[in-house]
């Protein structure tokens, strides 16, 4: 019956490996974060220029 | 009645329920670091802005939550206006989870419990597992397809652990309550704590900082 090849259809694409199974824009979403947390460590803050050193006493 | 504005009138005692309560409130943060205007030289870095990020998600979900309240399930099943602000919610739902995990990495990778901030880590925790049940109820309150195959999935776990009389996901009308009402209200409360939390013994240092830039008072100090 149509109906149920169509129910049994998969919501998306998986990623399997053993018993871990994830879609794949779970992990597509996963990696970007860890991608920005990354970028958060790396890239250089940017400072206000001709305002000297910002706090550093609080 | 008389202005209390006179050079010689008696001071109001401190037994006053009032003035306990204005020096407590003062008390709540040093002075200064409600709203400071100055930070550590540590805080120049990109890490320390997704706790904000997170902060300014959970505004546009409060305020896209309050429209799709107003507007009601038709409203946003079949109007373009309604279907807009519905998109909204979800993403800045998707946008308030990401911000908040990465700020949850940054902070675990700093051990930001260091300095007697082991209260503002544990509201985090509480914030964070009071998201996800708020997250969860919202996608029960869908009305769609959606919320029923979840509610369907996940009422046998409920049921397992004996909340399920409690707390029935085959309910919307509950979940809907729960979803906007009680949750956000707890969200609300500790996310405040929390904010006063950080405000009051300031940001958490990282690894490397120096001892005398860090703040980190272990023994004694307000907890």
């Amino acid at each position: 019956m149509k109906s149920s090849v169509l129910l049994a259809d998969p919501a998306g694409r998986y990623i399997s490996a053993g018993v871990i199974q994830i879609s794949l824009t779970n992990a597509i979403t996963i990696g970007a974060m860890i991608v920005l947390f990354a970028l958060a460590i790396l890239l250089p803050f940017p400072r206000h220029g001709g305002r000297g050193r910002r706090g550093g006493d609080s | 009645m008389t202005a209390a504005t006179g050079a010689d009138e008696a001071p109001t005692p401190p037994t006053s329920w009032t003035v306990r309560t204005r020096t407590r409130i003062s008390r709540i943060v040093p002075q200064g670091q409600a709203l400071p205007d100055r930070q550590p030289a540590y805080m120049s870095s990109w890490i320390y802005v997704f706790g904000v990020l997170t902060i300014a998600a959970l505004l546009v979900v409060i305020a896209t939550g309050v429209l799709l309240a107003i507007g009601g399930v038709a409203w946003w099943h079949v109007s373009p206006a309604g279907h807009f602000v519905n998109s909204l919610h979800l993403w800045s739902v998707e946008l308030f989870f990401a911000f908040m995990v990465i700020h949850l990495w940054g902070k675990f990778w700093m051990a930001a419990w260091r300095g007697n901030r082991a209260l503002t880590w544990m509201t985090g925790v509480l914030a964070f597992l009071g998201s996800i049940g708020t997250a969860f109820t919202g996608y029960l309150s869908q009305s769609n397809f959606d919320s029923q195959w979840i509610s369907t999935q996940a009422k046998d776990g409920l049921n397992a652990v004996g909340v399920g009389a409690y707390f029935n996901v085959l309910n919307p009308g509950q979940m809907l309550v729960w979803h906007v009402t009680l949750l956000p209200l707890l969200i609300g409360l500790i996310v405040a704590i929390h904010l006063v939390l950080v405000r009051r013994h300031g940001i958490v240092p990282p690894l490397e900082a120096e001892a005398a830039d860090a703040n980190l008072a272990d023994e004694g100090g307000a907890r």
